[in-house]
């Protein structure tokens, strides 16, 4: 009997919510405005650099950091530096070449954002980039019928410059903290002879005989919350220091000529 | 997630592989035999030792042309053995260091100057193209004397 009950109480619950108007849902308007959403500088680090021998040919790894702030709506401009090691060892040839390199640019963000607080962007950017490196063959080995050969090359420097087409993602995951990756055009702007052995390998850029290269990086980023403009745009209130003179209480004088009234 | 876990796999499968790095390509001076009397090629059962090495480089083979690698030095000795006689040559040339690449490293180019033989099977030698590279090419024409007893 109970079971009934309940089943009549539901079934009269469901009619009554089928006849009531679904509730309306509040539509955020969409950002129309040009209002900069990332306050302050944001730092990055690329992870993606250590592991570079994982789809690189050789033993490529580096370190590369990043700053970048939203200096007007949508507009990043960006300045990223670090260095590269490349060490190829085999049977016959130990060559390593090291350098730092540095690269200057914006991103722009194409992404609409629908809130206030929306920081995630999708961007598109170009940079322009340079290294100072250094290469050496430490040791190469040419094997014949007359037997085995060695010999090596001395240190060689170059400085070598190249522009970046890229777009990516930086989404924020908690609160001032970003992650995200950057696929990378690469082109080669000066072609250096060094005579024998060439320019292999360019910090930053990637193998040197290559007149464009593609490349992956993927970083972690943290926003230092400091709102520069609105420091900037603060004044001190101004302090007037008022003169405050103290109410002169003055006795009555009493004329010796007035006289008591009469009684 | 699924698309992450994907990408991960596509990874490891991509690294996995390991790097193959080629040798560098070896320059080789071609040289082919004739028949002096008849000016017709021909394979003679060969045998080659370079001067100074332990090892032939060619031990009894029956070849129409033979591959002899050039030293680092300017000069080459070989003791060449054409039906079991045996002659000396001696090949002067200009040696260049050439690069392939990094990744497979260097070799040596030649520019052949002259040759000098002993007489005792070599009739003549007749330089086609003085440049040893890695592509394969006759460089010299061998004319060796036709055996005295069975017709070559």
């Amino acid at each position: 009997m109970k079971i009934l009950n309940f089943t009549f109480i539901l079934c009269l619950l469901a009619a009554f919510s089928f006849g009531q108007a679904a509730p309306k849902k509040k539509y955020k308007p969409k950002r129309t405005d040009q209002y900069i959403h990332m306050k302050g500088l944001r730092f990055g680090i690329d992870v993606s650099r250590p592991f570079q021998d994982l789809w690189t040919k050789g033993n490529r790894y580096g370190n590369e950091f990043s700053a970048d702030m939203e200096l007007w709506p949508n507009l990043f401009p960006v300045f990223e530096t670090g260095y590269e090691v490349m060490k190829i060892n085999t049977h016959n040839i130990n060559y390593s070449s090291n350098g730092s390199y540095s690269r200057v640019g914006f991103d722009y963000n194409i992404l609409s954002a629908e809130h206030d607080d929306d920081k995630d962007v999708f961007f598109i950017g170009l940079r322009y980039g340079f290294a100072f490196a250094g290469q050496k063959v430490n040791r190469y080995t040419i094997d014949s019928y007359w037997g085995q050969e060695n010999g090596s090359f001395p240190n060689q420097t170059y400085f070598a410059h190249w522009t970046e087409f890229l777009f990516g993602i930086k989404g924020e995951i908690f609160n001032n903290l970003y992650m995200g990756w950057t696929i990378r055009g690469k082109m080669k702007l000066n072609n250096i002879d060094l005579g024998v052995p060439p320019m292999y390998f360019i910090p930053g850029y990637g193998k040197s005989e290559k007149g464009f290269n593609l490349d992956f990086t993927y970083s972690v980023y943290y926003n230092i919350p400091w709102d520069f403009r609105k420091s900037a745009g603060k004044k001190k209130p101004v302090v007037i220091k008022a003169v405050v003179k103290k109410p002169v209480t003055k006795k009555p004088e009493v004329k010796s000529d007035m006289k008591a009234p009469a009684k | 997630m699924k698309r992450f876990l994907y990408l991960i796999c596509m990874l490891i499968v991509a690294t996995s592989c390991k790097e193959v790095f080629v040798a560098p390509p070896q320059a080789l001076l071609q040289a082919t035999f004739y028949n002096s009397a008849t000016n017709i090629a021909y394979s003679p059962v060969i045998s080659v030792l370079g001067v100074g090495r332990d090892t032939l480089l060619y031990a009894q083979d029956t070849i129409p042309r033979a591959y002899l690698p050039l030293t680092k030095r300017d000069t080459t000795h070989y003791i060449i053995w054409l039906d079991s006689k045996a002659d000396s040559i001696t090949f002067i040339h200009e040696t260049r260091q050439k690069y392939a690449s990094i990744e497979t490293g260097f070799y040596y180019e030649y520019t052949l100057l002259s040759v000098r033989f002993t007489h005792n099977r070599i009739d003549s030698i007749k330089i086609i193209d003085s440049l040893v590279t890695i592509k394969w090419n006759e460089n010299i024409k061998l004319y060796i004397h036709p055996l005295p007893v069975s017709g070559i």
